[in-house]
């Protein structure tokens, strides 16, 4: 860029600016047009003033700006007014889908198999799509949904145009539709445009999302849509190291998240025979991976990410613990790479008795990462005559506690619990080594095998209203999700070969769930109530049941998946067993333990609770299995940022006449809480707390609850405000005796923050006066 | 070691009382130990901020918005030092505490900091050496940012002569520089810039400049805090200086600043920006210089509003998808021991 430019004479501001029309021409901006543009979208939305957002998006624009540039800032405009109304939401988005279409229009395309064939032209989908498309276009195209854009918020909205529609690889402008894009999909997954229409009317609907990198590549000539590589640690020599980059890089290119162990390589000060040299350890390997997943960009739709494991008994473990500090010689900091422990037992239960704990070179002791439970202790306590290192066992605990405040990274995994309570470790040498990039996938892998997991989940928040869950339209879904992750696992394309070799013998799929604090809302049930943990695990039960009579029903068609001799449900245990619970669901049961007997599971692994960071904002619905953050909060994303405001709240203002100016700077100046806001009765302030309001305790209750129906395992995010290490120590002890298998992030706020700038003034004196909140001053 | 017993109250100084205040113990000042203890938790570095995608950004911006970053940039090149240099030169001396003093130490510190930062982005977004030079140089160079430079420089000379501040005239000159710097130049040319950066943010453009500004506005809220704070401490031990002077003083000067700000936003604005009128700009400055009247106890100026929605942004919790962001909302300088019955 030029930092330096002639100083131009500053024109002085129209009063009435014009725009450029596409022929070049200019015209005076007519309030009365924009207003008209706007009213075709609000129908029913009886709280949009399409005045102020045509004279505040006027007051914006500069003399000489294009019409697109109108049409953008009229968007944009309508959402910043999301905050004071939700309405606006969708107004914005019904602004962009209109803009979309016409960018889609405008290249001769007016329905769904034109886009098909021309974004087959350009060389962006595969032969396969373009034939079914092309063999039934009347069918397909009669298929869309014109409504279907009505139901997108605008942040969904926004966050598919921006990066999931196909785009002109030299023009970028867009070459599909968010319905199109939706039926595209499902049309790459699909052999019958019935099988298709089924499958693009349930993602229509929102009820039910696959997992990014599936909504990116479907029908695409690159189909690689799988989330998660589990890559088994390096060998601990060079050559092996080496291949590791090779592979997280062509992993990371087409979308996935890795996770990495590195539990195999020696430590700092071993010895190398080759070289009769010593070791440097694993920080500079580590940094040369920190650089390579940094250098690898998806697509340009995200960054590369990955996670590195390590088990504490690694020579490097407080190193290890050091990559994310922001302080430090940055040559041994890893600025992009997450951090997880995973932890044997052993290590906890010398916590807990204050024992030491060796630190053992893996060139001494190479057996330790294949071994879990009884025989890991033994090999464990042999190998400490060989210790490199001995520490306390809590001194090492703390500084993991550490960690986790300070980057929130370095989170804590638990092997034996994970591998015990595994359908995959049925027979001796299946291990798991390692979970994922979020935490919530737990596959075998090995040294010439990496796991594979597709994703998708259920929005629950589509299956419920005030009277209760809809449990046969949530049986539904979940028959159609796991049959189409099934299909990604024969169509998906391998960009390793380790990953080719291990995901048809097992055939996991992860399929997951979104919503639960919609659910909650909607049933008025506070997140911590026991009536939530009920519902919570009742809703999981139904889902991992019907998820498994859908896989023995695919085992009946096509068989069991290669591997399934060697699995547990072989045996006869299927999960809720491991876990020693009882479900409630007892002839559902029964009958399916019947057809696993006969025929099997086509599926190894069913479920796992993912974050579903950008599907839930697609979707519009809260993340995952998580409480809300705030209730009002912004979201951040390479689209720009997103004002959230929990329309449930907002409902219930509104219908007690509080949704006043006043309230809603009252709720911004407490960061989103309302446990101030003394005019909402007590169990409704309860009703809206915040992840930072709730126990922790209750979260962990929760997970616990519904884990004996989640195979493999949930992403699991802690929040604490203002973290210290005895309450990070006592919680993590906590959720280990809980027996949870992994947990995700700890969320903390910064220490201090910037001031705000759109609250008023409020010296101490001025403070709030609720009796008589019409004449208070701070709240003017 | 001896212990020197605290003075008794009557003879006890006040925080311009001249001198080089060593006593720690008692604490005199509690609140400003406070604010460095928390400045320490939010230690960022440079090496955190990740320019990378940011050239990628730039290409794609219309030329009238390349040439709001390039002069926003040249500003920032230059803006940080000067505020480290008058704290240098003239608020570290005359603020008799040591509690007081560690926060400025502290605030001298992210100073520098910014200054390291806002090098690293010319040098990233500005290849050509020859053009860096010249941004370095703004100060002289390109006259909207040199009419700010000449503003900061008029209030450092202020009380650059005065050693000691023994009369009232003094103490009144040092706390009209002290107000300046906090309110005009932290508070109302950082505050615009804050403006242009995230108005950009808010449309998902240079993630590297805005998340790096986003940590550098949050060290200057607490600049901004700790004065303010300095300001209402002498106001409490020596009310008789605060008068109908004072204030007619401090409303001029924010006037004039209001003004210099105006005219850089004319340069910034000129070639057009959709989403930014020049008109909502001086709106948002006039609002802006209201609101440090307001925490100063005088009656607002302007009665103007905020215009820019795009603001509110700024004051709610952010929620980053890690896929896409580093998040930037955790702790330095965590504390206890490890403990099994903690609440959680």
């Amino acid at each position: 860029m030029t930092v330096i430019q002639g100083t131009t004479a500053v024109p002085e501001q129209r009063r009435h600016p014009r725009v450029r029309k596409r022929d070049g021409g200019l015209e005076p901006v007519d309030v009365t047009t924009i207003v008209q543009a706007v009213e075709r979208w609000v129908a029913d939305l009886g709280e949009v003033d399409p005045l102020r957002v045509a004279t505040r998006t006027v007051s914006g624009l500069y003399d000489g700006a294009t019409t697109a540039e109108l049409d953008q800032l009229t968007i944009r405009t309508a959402a910043e007014l999301i905050g004071e109304e939700p309405q606006y939401s969708k107004l914005a988005a019904r602004l962009l889908a209109a803009y979309v279409d016409q960018e889609v229009r405008l290249q001769g395309v007016h329905s769904f198999s034109e886009s098909i064939r021309n974004a087959h032209l350009q060389g962006l989908i595969s032969d396969e799509t373009a034939g079914l498309a092309a063999r039934h276009a009347c069918e397909l195209d009669d298929a869309v949904d014109p409504d279907g854009d009505l139901r997108f918020e605008y942040f969904g909205l926004r966050t598919v145009a921006d990066r999931y529609l196909l785009r002109h690889p030299q023009e970028r402008v867009v070459l599909e539709t968010p319905q199109y894009f939706l039926l595209r999909v499902a049309c790459g997954l699909s052999t019958s445009p019935a099988e298709a229409i089924g499958f693009y009317r349930l993602m229509s609907s929102l009820a039910y999302l696959p997992s990014s990198p599936t909504l990116f590549n479907s029908g695409t000539r690159h189909t690689q849509m799988s989330s998660c590589f589990l890559v088994d640690s390096p060998r601990d020599e060079l050559d092996s190291i080496y291949e590791r980059y090779h592979q997280v890089a062509k992993l990371s290119k087409f979308s996935g998240g890795i996770g990495i162990a590195w539990s195999r390589v020696r430590g700092r000060g071993a010895l190398i025979r080759g070289t009769n040299g010593r070791s440097n350890g694993i920080v500079p390997f580590l940094k040369t991976l920190d650089a390579g997943v940094a250098a690898v960009n998806q697509g340009g739709r995200r960054k590369g990410a990955a996670c590195v494991y390590l088990e504490p008994w690694h020579p490097d473990i407080e190193e290890f613990l050091e990559l994310r500090d922001n302080t430090g010689e940055d040559s041994r900091r890893t600025h992009n790479l997450n951090l997880a422990n995973w932890i044997p037992d052993e290590f906890m239960r010398r916590v807990e008795a204050d024992g030491d704990w060796s630190l053992i070179d893996p060139s001494d002791a190479p057996e330790l990462p294949d071994l879990f439970g009884d025989a890991f202790d033994l090999a464990y306590r042999t190998a400490e005559k060989k210790a490199v290192k001995t520490v306390k066992a809590r001194d090492l605990y703390g500084r993991m506690m550490r960690t986790l405040a300070q980057t929130g990274n370095g989170w804590m995994t638990f092997k034996d619990r994970s591998n015990a309570l595994s359908n995959q470790t049925g027979a001796p040498g299946n291990t798991i080594h390692l979970s994922n990039l979020c935490t919530e996938i737990l596959e075998v892998n090995s040294d010439d095998e990496t796991a594979v997991c597709n994703l998708g989940s259920v929005n629950l928040a589509a299956h419920v209203t005030a009277g209760g869950v809809d449990w046969e339209k949530l049986r539904e879904t979940v028959r159609t999700a796991v049959v189409f992750l099934d299909r990604v696992i024969d169509i998906n394309y391998y960009p390793s070969e380790q990953a080719a070799k291990s995901n048809p013998r097992w055939r996991p799929v992860g399929l997951g769930l979104m919503g639960l604090q919609d659910a909650f809302f909607t049933l008025r049930l506070p997140f911590d109530s026991a009536g939530a943990r009920e519902l919570s695990t009742r809703v999981q039960e139904d889902i991992f049941l019907t998820a498994l009579e859908t896989s023995a029903g695919l085992a009946e068609r096509f068989g069991a998946h290669p591997a399934y001799a060697e699995t547990r449900a072989a045996r006869g245990e299927l999960h809720p067993d491991l876990w020693g619970v009882t479900p409630t669901q007892t002839q559902r049961w029964t009958d399916l333990r019947a057809r696993v007997r006969t025929s099997g599971l086509r599926n190894s692994l069913l479920v796992a609770i993912a974050p579903t960071a950008t599907i839930a904002s697609i979707a519009g619905c809260y993340e995952c299995i998580e409480p809300q953050v705030s209730n009002l909060f912004k979201r951040e994303t390479m689209s720009g940022e997103f004002l959230q405001i929990n329309t449930y709240l907002v409902r219930e203002l509104k219908a007690r006449g509080l949704w006043t100016a006043a309230i809603r700077e009252r709720i911004k100046r407490a960061e989103g809480s309302v446990q101030q806001i003394a005019e909402l009765p007590a169990e409704v302030r309860e009703l809206f707390r915040t992840a930072w309001e709730l126990p922790q305790r209750a979260l962990i209750d929760l997970a616990a609850a519904r884990a004996p129906y989640i195979d493999q395992s949930q992403s699991l995010n802690l929040f604490l405000s203002a973290p210290t290490i005895g309450k990070l120590s006592s919680m993590y002890l906590y959720a280990w005796k809980a027996g949870l298998k992994t947990s995700y992030y700890l969320r903390s706020r910064p220490a201090t923050r910037i001031q705000q700038a759109t609250v008023s003034v409020a010296p101490a004196a001025l403070a709030c006066s609720l009796e008589n909140p019409d004449s208070c001053e701070a709240c003017q | 070691m001896t212990t020197i017993p605290p003075a008794p109250a009557a003879t006890r100084q006040t925080l311009l009382d001249p001198g080089m205040d060593l006593t720690l113990r008692p604490m005199r000042y509690p609140h400003f130990f406070d604010r460095f203890k928390d400045a320490i938790k939010n230690t960022w570095t440079v090496e955190e901020v990740d320019l990378h995608n940011d050239l990628a950004d730039l290409s794609k911006l219309s030329p009238a918005e390349q040439h709001l970053v390039s002069r926003l940039v040249a500003f920032f090149a230059t803006g940080d030092t000067i505020v480290a240099n008058n704290l240098v030169l003239n608020l570290y001396q005359h603020v008799n505490s040591p509690e007081g003093r560690l926060y400025l130490s502290r605030q001298l510190f992210e100073e520098a900091v910014h200054v390291q930062f806002y090098l690293n982005l010319l040098d990233t977004y500005v290849p050509d050496e020859q053009e860096r030079f010249e941004a370095f140089a703004a100060v002289e160079n390109i006259p909207s940012i040199a009419r700010k430079a000449e503003f900061c420089f008029k209030w450092i000379d202020s009380i650059y002569e005065l050693r000691t501040l023994r009369t009232r005239e003094d103490r009144r000159a040092f706390l009209l520089n002290l107000i300046c710097f906090a309110a005009c130049i932290e508070g109302l040319f950082f505050y615009g810039a804050f403006a242009y950066v995230y108005f950009l943010r808010s449309r998902g453009l240079l993630h590297g400049l805005a998340s790096g500004t986003n940590w550098v506005f949050r060290d200057e809220s607490m600049h901004m805090a700790f004065a303010f704070d300095v300001v209402d401490t002498v106001r409490q031990e020596e009310p008789d200086l605060f008068d109908a002077d004072l204030e007619h003083q401090v409303k001029q000067m924010l006037a004039e600043a209001v003004e210099c700000e105006v005219q850089f936003a004319e340069d910034l604005l000129t070639q057009g920006v959709s989403g930014m009128s020049l008109t909502d700009m001086r709106e948002y400055l006039q609002h802006v210089a209201d609101r440090r009247l307001a925490v100063l106890g005088i009656d607002p100026m302007y009665g103007s509003r905020n215009p820019f929605a795009f603001m509110e942004l700024q004051d709610v919790q952010e929620l980053s998808n890690f896929f896409e962001r580093r998040v930037s909302a955790y702790q330095v300088g965590v504390t206890g021991s490890v403990s099994f019955d903690d609440d959680f």
